[in-house]
């Protein structure tokens, strides 16, 4: 049996739940976590004046519901367990999990998944701003788990990500792996501008039928259609996210970048005839292949 | 007010000849007083420091706690900050913020805990002054002051152009009196200038500074000798050119030999100290025995190590072209400043590894500083904070300086080049309570010529650090037991007691008044604020208490 947190505040002051874990709340009475700790605005308040709570979370399963996108830092710092939000939620949703899950049943705002280092994530409505992203100043952000968003997300996504995986159903902001250390970021539909800005390695890749702007310093480098991009989609099929099936028998070409910095990552986009190159890359036949 | 009495602890006063002895400490008016002569007068207050050891509150004569550079880091590094100690409010205290460069409430309330009751920020560009005043007003408890850089100031280059060495005199005093600074800094005299010309890293003491055709050595020598001649506190407080630079341990004995005859404080002399070839890394080594015997028989120079500590930190100096270099080196976000006719600034974030065969060595060659130089009246505690490391370190270096098995023990775990390029393994020197108290409050009280700090002689602030033994130095130097400023208990056992504002020190040397008019044209000329609006008035400040001592020759010894 889970615990059921209903929301009932009526704020439009940010409320800040930081540090409400199912690894938490596992062996706390309903009583206990009444009285835990959050913030309205300056104030700290207990649990209580703003949710109803019932059940028990012994098998560590959180379950929120009501207008959430007012409430911040649900699920933060988790390291194991579960967290369904029926409805929509507000910034930093699973920000630094190390592990357990998080599924939004409707929207998130900035900084989901920012700093995640472990564990899933998967919103199934849109998500905002900077999900997975680095804190400001950080040298890297997200350094492992995966977020999966069917809907649209914002500007900045995946900034300075280290490694993990963030794939994206919809549409997506501007500079999509904005300073990207290595990892992979994957949008099925359209975006923004001056994606992989400062890149140094890891893999972007733009799959939306609509080809956006790429910026000078990344070059074209091949048409190819790897096998790691069949695996890679069909891996992101199997964890829940749809996308147009043709991709997966889709010619690719790659770009490399970002030149201005180590040059060593990639753009991906769907192949394109009108492309002024086209090279041919020699695959090695399957005779040979270990 | 009444009487306060510290009664029967270990009291180490080094400028007093007091090394261990039991005796009571009276305390009257926030200063030090004799015991009464009639001995029927009772204290109002009496502390038993039976068993515990009392010192003067430490003095830290080289940090950098405030003024645009600081405030420019903590914006710079939020990620620092996010993640560290969080310095939370009570009903006595602010809230602050930690990592590497603390707010400054968070700055006075953890030098005070550590048992240090005064600092001074180090490298304060003269028209910034103003902010660095309104930032200790912040920064509570301790009480402070800071230098000033004149060694790329466009003023005293044209009097050195001109020749003009009593014109130089008094602007650098009207300048004191008009920023209520306590001293004179250069900082990589004329090279900054260079560098903001566009230029490149200066070779030597004796290059040539565009458009004025001066060197840096006219610049140390002719700086050191007006801080002389207004009989300022402090000598000249010089970091040297070349810093951190491999093979710059010879700028440095060229500094000393220019300064021959003048008195000087060599700062932060660790980054100062390295052999080897600019180009190779893998030459890197100390050369800090050569210095150190040049050092030991030139009385008329004392220094600060500027110590380097293992972990995160942030590089901030008045040295613009060194924040350059830090970043061409290390790759990390930048901050660059150009303070018009005056100074300039370089902040980087810095990671100084035990892995790494330099950062290693850097660390061994701050202690070798502190164990080679014979006098620990001439040698201070410093980190150069944040720099080499937080001020928070100094009770690790305390440490590492009275227990050499515990240097061996860290050099185990250094790259075995360290081992081969310095003489730290072979000193087997210890420190004893008596010379940390020297490095720690006595001597650079001395040093700055604060006569009322760093000692418990009748007359001194009551500014007294009370210790609970044990072989653990580190222990006991990070949690003093008791600490008193001004006859007041502020912190005791860690807790924040009174909460207080502290003391701006400062100077007021004469000058003469006919050389205002030439430097008022001056900034009608070519600064971007008025004459009038320059000077910080005496109404702007908080508490203040202007510094005369420490003239005349050096006391050594």
């Amino acid at each position: 049996m889970a615990l059921k947190l209903t929301y009932h505040g009526e704020t439009t002051v940010p409320v800040e739940i930081e540090g409400l874990t199912p690894d938490w709340a596992c062996d706390k009475s309903v009583a206990e976590i009444e009285r835990f700790e959050t913030f309205h605005g300056n104030r700290k308040i207990p649990l209580a004046e703003m949710f109803r709570v019932t059940g028990d979370a012994s098998d560590k399963r959180l379950e929120f519901e009501g207008n959430l996108s007012g409430v911040h830092w649900i699920g933060a710092h988790m390291a194991s367990g579960q967290i369904h939000i029926q409805g929509s939620a507000g910034r930093h949703v699973g920000s630094e999990m190390t592990g357990g899950e998080i599924r939004v049943h409707g929207d998130c705002r900035g900084w989901t998944g920012a700093e995640m280092h472990g564990g899933f994530i998967h919103v199934h409505g849109n998500a905002g701003h900077l999900l997975g992203a680095a804190y400001r100043g950080s040298v890297r952000g997200m350094t492992g788990g995966t977020i999966l968003v069917d809907g649209n997300a914002g500007n900045e996504i995946g900034l300075t990500m280290r490694r993990g995986l963030i794939a994206v159903g919809g549409n997506a902001g501007d500079v999509v792996g904005f300073n990207m250390i290595a990892g992979t970021i994957l949008v099925f539909g359209d975006s923004g501008i001056r994606h992989g800005a400062g890149m140094r390695r890891g893999t972007i890749g733009l799959l939306g039928p609509n080809r956006p702007p790429l910026l000078p310093t990344f070059k074209f480098d091949a048409t190819d259609r790897p096998p790691i991009m069949s695996l890679l989609l069909r891996e992101v099929r199997t964890k829940g996210l749809m996308f147009d099936e043709s991709l997966l028998t889709a010619d690719f070409d790659f770009y490399r970048g970002d030149l201005v910095s180590v040059g060593r990552g990639e753009i991906i986009f769907r192949h394109d005839e009108s492309t002024a190159t086209v090279i041919q890359r020699q695959h090695v036949p399957e005779s040979v292949q270990a | 007010m009444s009487l306060f009495k510290i009664a029967g602890g270990i009291v180490y006063d080094p400028r007093n000849g007091v090394d261990g002895a039991v005796r009571d400490i009276w305390i009257e008016d926030g200063r030090i007083v004799a015991a009464p002569a009639d001995l029927s007068v009772r204290p109002g207050r009496t502390l038993d420091a039976t068993g515990l050891v009392v010192m003067p509150g430490g003095v830290d004569m080289h940090c950098h706690i405030a003024g645009p550079k600081v405030n420019v880091a903590r914006k710079m590094m939020p990620e620092a900050r996010r993640n560290a100690e969080k310095v939370v409010r009570t009903p006595l205290t602010r809230s602050g913020t930690m990592g590497s460069v603390p707010s400054t409430f968070a700055t006075g309330y953890k030098y005070a805990g550590m048992g240090y009751t005064t600092a001074f920020d180090a490298a304060i560009p003269p028209l910034v002054a103003r902010h660095a005043h309104e930032e200790f007003f912040d920064t509570p408890i301790i009480d402070k002051g800071f230098f000033i850089l004149v060694g790329n100031n466009h003023y005293v280059l044209k009097q050195l152009q001109e020749s003009e060495p009593e014109r130089l005199r008094n602007y650098l005093g009207w300048l004191v009196n008009a920023t209520k600074a306590l001293a004179l800094k250069v900082v990589n005299p004329g090279g900054v200038e260079i560098w903001k010309c566009g230029g490149n890293s200066i070779n030597g003491i004796d290059a040539n500074v565009d458009h004025f055709g001066v060197s840096p050595r006219q610049i140390l020598t002719s700086v050191a000798q007006a801080a002389m001649d207004l009989k300022l506190p402090h000598r000249v407080h010089v970091h040297c050119n070349n810093l951190g630079i491999p093979g710059n341990w010879q700028t440095t004995l060229e500094t000393m030999r220019a300064l021959e005859g003048r008195r000087a404080h060599l700062t932060h002399i660790q980054f100062h100290s390295y052999g080897g070839n600019a180009d190779d890394q893998t030459t890197f080594k100390s050369e800090v025995p050569a210095l150190a015997e040049y050092f030991n028989a030139h009385p008329n120079l004392t220094t600060d190590v500027g110590q380097v500590m293992f972990g995160e930190t942030t590089s901030m100096t008045g040295d613009g072209p060194l924040g350059y270099f830090l970043h061409k080196v290390y790759g990390r976000k930048w901050f660059s400043a150009d303070t018009e006719l005056e100074a300039g600034c370089g902040i980087v974030p810095i990671t100084y590894k035990d892995k790494s065969r330099v950062h290693a060595l850097q660390w061994a060659i701050g202690l070798e500083w502190y164990l080679l130089v014979e006098d620990p009246w001439r040698v201070a505690m410093s980190t150069d904070h944040p720099n080499g490391g937080s001020f928070l370190a100094y009770p690790e270096i305390i440490a590492l300086l009275m227990d050499r098995t515990r240097r061996e023990e860290v050099l185990k775990r250094l790259p075995p080049a360290v081992r081969e390029n310095c003489v730290l393994p072979d000193l087997t020197r210890e420190y004893t309570l008596n010379e940390i108290a020297i490095i720690t409050r006595a001597g650079p009280a001395r040093m700055l010529g604060l006569d009322r700090k760093g000692h418990l002689g009748v007359g001194a602030d009551a500014d007294v650090t009370i210790y609970t033994p044990s072989a653990d130095y580190q222990k006991m130097f990070e949690l003093p037991r008791c600490v008193i400023h001004h006859g007041e208990i502020v912190v005791d056992q860690g807790e924040i007691r009174l909460n207080s504002t502290g003391k701006l020190l400062h100077a007021t040397p004469t000058y003469d008044e006919a050389c205002l008019p030439d430097i008022q044209h001056w900034f009608e000329q070519w600064y971007s604020v008025q004459f009038a609006n320059y000077p910080v008035s005496d109404d702007e400040l908080h508490e203040h208490e202007v510094q005369t001592g420490g003239n005349g020759l050096p006391q050594t010894g």
